[in-house]
């Protein structure tokens, strides 16, 4: 046995834990090494003087002491869960609570949703203005589909007729016509809320727009498309509403010409919208309107016609198809180009029949 | 060393429903022990209550929570041991031991005294010596590691079993042998250097 081997064994010698054969063979070697039998009895010293160590008394006062601490213990646990109440809740109450709270909160913000009025300001749909114009037109064009099955007396007002109740009012004559100018602001609020809140601020918005778009037309403007489309929703229900064209015929014979001015409108595949006395007001395919004009010319009876273009809107009219044709070839949005389509297909022409 | 008889069952179940004479039982039959656990773990008096007061705070909040009664002298033991590691870090962060040397006076419980040189080969017959040799171990432990310092207050101080120190430690007896005689030979170079 080596030294480092026998003074591991010192504790265990110590303690009397080892086998008497090596009880035996650590001894033999302390015996025959003075350096690890010194060692061993500063060993055995320090363990005798670790094993005189008493235990200390409790100083005095301990348990009063302690029940002074717990008690200051108390109090602030105390003062700490009347301030923060609600944090102070066990988990098993506060969490179906909370749970309770947050559908409460959804129900009620489903529940203004719900209730909140069509005309109200809505500012999602700022960014969304000619979303109600292009909903305003599925009504339109279904219309248009069904109105082969009708047959050619019904009305067509293709620039117009946003709702389907709206549609029933458009069969009425040319008096009720005027029903219509009240909705015109009205869907035009929808499209353009955000930027115009009151339908007089949107009208005069629209005079200074038609009196520059002549200057601003070479002008570039930021964002061009929404503009086009915000003119032309303001546009359509004028040139709509009102005839693009006026035509005066000198007739001898009011029934016979009454009769030829029917027949020919149905002819070129038009409706008569409105008969007041000699006057009528009716709405022509754009394509064939030039012919109808030619044939119209014979009903009179001088052979010509006194045409009189209401300027105001006609030259709206015509800027506005203008805009439209320009758009529609650039391509520029599939949805202006069904606008300028239906602004193009119909012609509305007041034809007055003046007796000789 | 001798072992306190251990605390009667009934009246750790009174101080689980929350019976304060008990609680006040639980505290006078083993306050000598986590005292002095926390003493010689501290190797101060005055820490050593704090410590073993809140200790006692601990078990009052906890004792609802021990499930087996017989192993409460265990849980009691384990709780003293993790205040001291937890007191000791926190001492230590305060620099708390850094003026501790062998030279400096001792801190006794009639006061200070001045400090001897330590010699092995003194007789500590007096009652003078032998409080100097129990400040001068008491010295010793502090400067040794905290889980050397922790063996040899278990074992040698408080005469724990290897049995029960491989439970409270989480180790086997042989580790715990090997570690404490590492211990012990530590602290007798530690009083040696003090010596010379």
């Amino acid at each position: 046995m080596d030294c480092e081997e026998a003074r591991d064994r010192f504790s265990s010698l110590w303690e009397r834990e080892l086998t008497p054969f090596e009880e035996k063979v650590v001894k033999e070697h302390l015996s025959s090494c003075p350096e690890c039998q010194r060692e061993f009895e500063q060993f055995e010293k320090t363990m005798r003087w670790l094993h005189s160590v008493g235990e200390v008394e409790v100083p005095d006062g301990f348990l009063p002491e302690l029940y002074k601490k717990m008690e200051e213990r108390e109090r602030i646990t105390s003062a700490e869960k009347s301030r923060g109440g609600w944090f102070n809740f066990p988990l098993p109450f506060k969490l179906p609570v909370q749970a309770a709270a947050m559908v409460a909160v959804v129900f009620l913000v489903l529940y203004l949703t719900k209730m909140m009025p069509m005309g109200g300001y809505r500012p999602k749909e700022t960014g969304q203005a000619p979303a109600p114009l292009s909903v305003g037109k599925k009504p339109e064009q279904v219309l248009a589909q069904k109105e082969p099955e009708r047959g050619r007396g019904t009305l067509k007002i293709p620039a117009e007729a946003p709702r389907p109740k709206d549609v029933e009012q458009a069969k009425a004559p040319l008096p009720e016509e005027k029903k219509f100018e009240p909705t015109t602001p009205q869907v035009r609020a929808e499209t353009k809320r955000a930027e115009a809140p009151s339908p007089k601020a949107e009208v005069l918005a629209f005079k200074q727009i038609e009196s520059k778009e002549a200057a601003k037309a070479a002008a570039p403007s930021p964002e061009p498309g929404r503009i086009e489309k915000e003119l032309l929703a303001k546009k359509k229900p004028v040139a709509a509403t009102k005839p693009h064209q006026e035509i005066v015929l000198k007739i001898s014979d009011r029934e016979k010409a009454i009769s030829q001015v029917q027949e020919l409108v149905k002819q070129f595949g038009g409706e008569m919208l409105t008969t007041e006395g000699n006057g009528f007001l009716a709405s022509l395919p754009a394509s064939s309107f030039l012919e109808f004009e030619k044939e119209l010319v014979g009903v009179s009876s001088t052979g010509q016609t006194d045409k009189g273009m209401t300027r105001k809107h006609a030259t709206g009219s015509l800027r506005a198809r203008q805009e439209v044709k320009k758009e529609a070839m650039e391509g520029k949005s599939r949805e202006t180009a069904k606008l300028a389509t239906d602004e193009e297909s119909r012609i509305v022409v007041r034809i007055l029949l003046v007796q000789e | 060393m001798k072992t306190s008889p251990k605390i009667r069952r009934e009246v750790i179940e009174n101080c689980k429903a929350g019976d304060e004479r008990a609680f006040a039982e639980i505290v006078l039959h083993s306050q000598k022990k986590v005292f002095n656990i926390a003493y010689r773990m501290l190797g101060n008096l005055e820490e050593a209550k704090d410590l073993a007061q809140e200790v006692f705070i601990s078990v009052f909040d906890s004792i609802k929570d021990l499930r087996e009664e017989i192993r409460f002298d265990a849980w009691l033991t384990q709780i003293t041991l993790n205040h001291c590691r937890n007191r000791w870090k926190y001492l230590k962060r305060r620099q708390y031991f850094n003026s501790d040397s062998l030279d400096d006076p001792i801190e006794t419980e009639e006061g200070d005294v001045p400090r001897d040189i330590y010699d092995p080969s003194d007789n500590p017959e007096t009652l003078y010596e032998k409080k100097l040799i129990q400040q001068l171990i008491q010295r010793g432990l502090q400067k040794l590691k905290e889980d050397q310092r922790e063996l040899l207050v278990l074992r040698d101080l408080q005469g724990f079993s290897y049995e029960e120190m491989g439970e409270l430690l989480g180790l086997p007896e042989g580790t715990i042998k090997s570690k404490l005689h590492r211990a012990r030979m530590d602290l007798k170079r530690v009083l040696e250097r003090a010596a010379h």
